[in-house]
């Protein structure tokens, strides 16, 4: 029934191109709205994958109990590793070699070749089994570092404020008033390791002239095992250790962030209510120009709700053109691009979810957009309609 | 007229159906979030009622008092309260934090002017250590039970309980409880 007096397809997709300048900026205010929204959503996915990357259930980090939640001020004694080992159950092992890293942690100036003032980065102390228990680390070109050298996260660039070419392989880093070479790179599945530079601990703790260690990473034979570890702790009230799984702390610091990823959604709401105005603004335009038009139509014979919904599948099908446009724009532009934070530095992701939220904006644009102005421009009697100028 | 008309509607109704779809399989095919580890995934089959006491035991000293008095490998019971910590529990261990009866807690960033309080945060955390102990419920072995806390004797934060056992104590000053029994006061 509703079928008999609607509108032809094409009559809609005609008249996108019998305007076609009218329609192209339309596209162009659609695309752009969709692109901000798809950059806000890969913000917030981006910061969300980092955190949560980094998390491993059974590995359990061990730290000074008086450091907070802050673990580049922890100072635990150098001991701590064979201490945990020796009396808790559970530590993975593999062909006599136990998954238990013992790491230094700082945040420090560096300067790369290219770099005329030093960027903040973050150093990492480790050993051979540091993989062992970090194991989405994965040397992506060269060699582990041995003496005198460091291997960098693919976004320890970012974090530095330098140019991705200062961090290549063979090239040179100075911090703590040691040069180092670059022995090789690393990818870490999208965690915050991938924004660290790795050095070997012994040469980082003669660098330092420290000999202490900032915290220890166990990995256990399962989750359940972080327990034992944290029973160890508050044991030993005299080692003045700490225990938390590292997933929790990685939660913890989600939570931390969570107002900066309330933010985002505060602002795709704004951006996607400037749009449906921005849009409503231009259809109220392009509706009133064809008032005659339309109303012409009606005297043809078509229903009031064909017509309405003939105004509806154009400006549709102009945001869902524009939603391809910025889609396609915000994976080759947007996705992969590194943003520095105060945790290192992470990639805005465009993953299914903001290609979801961004279509679903898309869609909102050009069905409330459409509505409004096509209601108004019906209401207008026949005659009068037809008459006017 | 009919026809086209028809087409057009059949055809309106299909890009909406395929741009929901895809909208739907967008979303599903998204990274399911990890959910947090369990506690305690498989409870074993422990008998609770042979580490809940009926009646209170006498004799209680307090944690403040035990870490000076109390020698190793020596019975006691302690009194006190489960907390002093911003989480008293172990998971998926029946061992607590219990903190001295005088003293109390409060949470991070809260003001503590009163004698005797201490916060949550790490700035009091080692403050809190010398008038807190640990409560390891053994079996008769000696061996933990490994039940949590919480659903072994039913314990809720802030409890005043009263624990009778064995004390288990170091030359660095590291006192930890080994309870035979809980009573938790009313």
């Amino acid at each position: 029934m509703l079928g008999q007096k609607l509108l032809p397809w094409d009559y809609g997709v005609r008249n996108l191109f019998r305007r076609p300048s009218r329609s192209a900026l339309t596209l162009g205010g659609l695309t752009i709205v969709v692109l901000l929204v798809l950059v806000v959503v890969g913000f917030i996915r981006g910061l969300e994958k980092s955190l949560a990357a980094t998390g491993n259930p059974n590995v359990v980090l061990v730290y000074a109990l008086s450091s907070g939640a802050d673990i580049e001020n922890s100072s635990i004694p150098g001991r701590t590793p064979s201490l945990l080992s020796a009396s808790v159950d559970g530590v993975r092992r593999q062909h006599g070699v136990e998954y238990v890293s013992p790491e230094l942690y700082l945040a420090t100036r560096i300067t790369a070749s290219g770099m005329s003032e030093p960027g903040m980065g973050l150093v990492r102390g480790v050993t051979t089994t540091t993989p062992l228990v970090r194991d989405k680390v994965q040397l992506t070109e060269g060699t582990w570092p041995q003496s005198g050298e460091v291997m960098v996260g693919r976004l320890a660039h970012s974090k530095l404020g330098a140019k991705e070419d200062d961090l290549a392989v063979g090239q040179q880093v100075s911090f703590d008033g040691q040069t180092w070479t670059i022995s090789g790179s690393f990818t870490a599945a999208g965690s915050a390791f991938e924004s660290e530079i790795w050095a070997p601990l012994a040469d980082l703790q003669t660098a330092l002239k420290r000999q202490d260690l900032s915290m220890v990473a166990v990995a256990m034979d399962s989750p359940d095992g972080v327990a034992d570890v944290d029973l160890f702790c508050r044991e030993r009230i005299d080692l003045e250790l700490k225990a938390v799984s590292e997933s929790g702390y990685y939660a913890s610091l989600q939570k931390h962030y969570k107002p900066v990823r309330m933010l985002g959604w505060v602002v795709v709401a704004l951006v996607a209510g400037s749009g449906i105005f921005a849009g409503l603004n231009t259809m109220y335009g392009a509706v009133v120009g064809r008032v005659r038009e339309l109303a012409t139509l009606q005297a043809l014979g078509f229903r009031r709700r064909a017509i309405l919904l003939t105004l509806v599948q154009e400006a549709t099908l102009l945001a869902c053109a524009g939603a391809i446009v910025a889609c396609v724009a915000g994976l080759l532009l947007v996705d992969g691009t590194a943003v520095r934070f105060t945790m290192g530095a992470f990639m805005l992701s465009v993953d299914s979810v903001g290609i979801a939220v961004a279509c679903g904006v898309a869609a909102l644009l050009g069905v409330v957009g459409a509505l409004p102005p096509a209601v108004k421009a019906m209401r207008l009697p026949v005659v009068e309609a037809i008459k006017s100028i | 007229m009919s026809n086209s008309a028809k087409t057009s509607a059949s055809t309106l109704c299909c890009v909406l159906a395929v741009a929901f779809t895809g909208l739907v399989m967008t979303t599903g095919c998204g990274t399911a979030t990890e959910s947090p580890a369990v506690a305690s995934s498989s409870v074993p089959n422990i008998d609770a009622s042979q580490y809940r006491l009926e009646e209170e035991p006498e004799g209680a000293v307090g944690v403040i008092a035990a870490r000076e008095s109390a020698e190793d490998g020596t019975p006691i019971v302690l009194v006190g309260r489960v907390g002093g910590t911003a989480r008293p529990w172990v998971d998926g261990r029946a061992a607590f934090t219990m903190l001295d009866a005088s003293m109390s807690v409060v949470a991070e960033g809260e003001d503590s002017d009163e004698e005797g309080e201490l916060c949550t945060g790490d700035c009091c955390a080692l403050e809190r250590q010398s008038c807190t102990t640990l409560v390891k419920v053994v079996d008769s072995q000696g061996k933990l039970v490994p039940m949590d806390s919480r659903e072994l004797l039913g314990l809720k934060e802030s409890d005043m309980v009263v624990v009778q056992g064995i004390a288990k104590k170091d030359k660095t000053g590291n006192f930890v409880m080994l309870a035979k029994g809980v009573f938790i006061r009313k």
